[in-house]
Parts: structure tokens; sequence; C-alpha cells
């Protein structure tokens, strides 16, 4: 039994086309079990916060974390409303199924 | 949901970006088949309230002058299933609240199932909104 999502990958072609990801430091709010997240990765970006308030969904993306993403990607429990980092930190913030 | 967009402005750089994707205030549609072979079998019956009010919420950030929307783009996304038994579990994650009973839907999708080639797969696609909005000065 099996759900794959957006097997075209057209959500990921979208983000792509719209912005220049490379060496940009990016919030992402809603990252779940990190299924988007790796795929933004691709596009090297310098840095990716994702967020997700599930500690479930947080454990989930820790463990399917590539060893070439550790320095890049950091998941932490978290919400849209309070995100616990300093003022003027990123150049794009990802609001992912969130609103 | 305001509050999520203030709070999104005060992280961004100067002239930073909002990214807001999101399924779009569309009925989702499940069928059979995949990409280009897919065929539709029924519409869903969804309920957009949080939808609207989450495009309430753009409009107020945009009218205050907290950003400004830059583009906005469209596409399908589609969630392929290889059962009957993956969409009857998707379907039965709505919480009834949120959205009426499927199972007509259900009936339909089987007895079409019936009819195709074994390895037909299920695939319940659905119209995606993708804004861009630019973090202004105030």
């Amino acid at each position: 039994m099996a759900l794959v999502m957006d097997p075209a990958g057209a959500e990921i072609q979208a983000l792509k086309k719209i912005t220049n990801w490379r060496g940009k430091r990016v919030l992402e709010v809603g990252s779940g079990d990190g299924r988007l997240t790796l795929r933004l990765a691709k596009f090297n970006p310098a840095k990716i916060i994702a967020l997700d308030p599930d500690p479930k969904s947080i454990r989930t993306a820790r463990k399917n974390l590539p060893q070439k993403y550790k320095n890049r990607i950091e998941y932490r429990v978290g919400n849209a409303e309070h995100v616990k980092q300093k003022a003027n930190q990123f150049d794009s913030v990802v609001f992912s199924w969130v609103l | 949901m305001v509050h999520a967009l203030t709070e999104a402005r005060r992280l961004l750089k100067p002239n930073g970006l909002l990214l807001d994707l999101r399924p779009a205030a569309s009925h989702r549609r499940a069928g059979l088949g995949e990409g280009k072979r897919w065929k539709q079998v029924g519409v869903m019956r969804e309920n957009f309230d949080d939808d609207i009010a989450s495009d309430r919420a753009i409009r107020q950030v945009t009218r205050e002058g907290l950003f400004k929307q830059e583009s906005v783009v469209e596409f399908d996304l589609d969630r392929v299933m290889d059962t009957l038994q993956d969409f009857r579990a998707w379907l039965d994650d709505f919480p009834g609240d949120k959205m009426p009973s499927h199972d007509w839907l259900y009936k339909r999708v089987e007895r079409t199932l019936e009819k195709e080639s074994n390895g037909t797969k299920i695939a319940v696609r659905g119209l995606m909104r993708l804004r861009l909005l630019r973090k202004l000065k105030q």
C-alpha cells in the first residue's frame, strides 16, 4: 500500500521557477516529515531551518535527513506564530500548506 | 493567520520573500491513471472556509503595506494511490466536520476501477496556488 505525493514534481518545479534559492537562508514553516525540505535543498540554499508543530513529524524528518544535508538543514519543533529566531534573518520564508 | 504573516515579516530580511504554498479553493478531482492518462471519475465536495480566511489574511497584510504580491502560480498536484484501501484511508483522514462523507465517490471509483486493467492507480488531482510576496518597508 502506498500514496505518492506529486510524482510529476509539479510543486517543486513551481518553487524553482518562482525565485532563486542558491545561497539563500530559508525558513520553511510546516515542513512535516521533510518531503518538500529535501526537494528545496537540491536548489543549494545556504541554510534551511524547517519548522513543524508536530514532534513526531520532526523526529521522522531528522531520521530521514541524508548525511549530505546535515549541515544545511535543521529541523525544529515550532509554529508559525512564534518562531524563536532573531528578526531579519531569512531571505525567504516558505509557508508550506500552513495558512 | 495574520499573526503568522506578521511573524514571517519580522523574520525576513529587508526585501525578503514570503512564499505561500497551499491548495487553492477548488474542489479536488478523483480519477484513475497517472499523468496524461489520468481520467476523472468524480469531483469532491469540500469546505473552503479556512482557505477563504487565509486569502482574506493575505489581502489584509498587502492592504496594510506589509507585503506586496509579486506573482501567483497555479498548477495541478496529484496524489497517486496504489489501492482502494489507500484511497479509503486518505478520505478517512479528513475530520468529519471539515468535509462531508465521500462514500459515494469511493463507490464510484471502486466501480470504475473494476473495469480497468490490473495495476491501474487512483489519483486525486488538486489545484495548488503558490504566491510570492515581497516584504515592504513601512
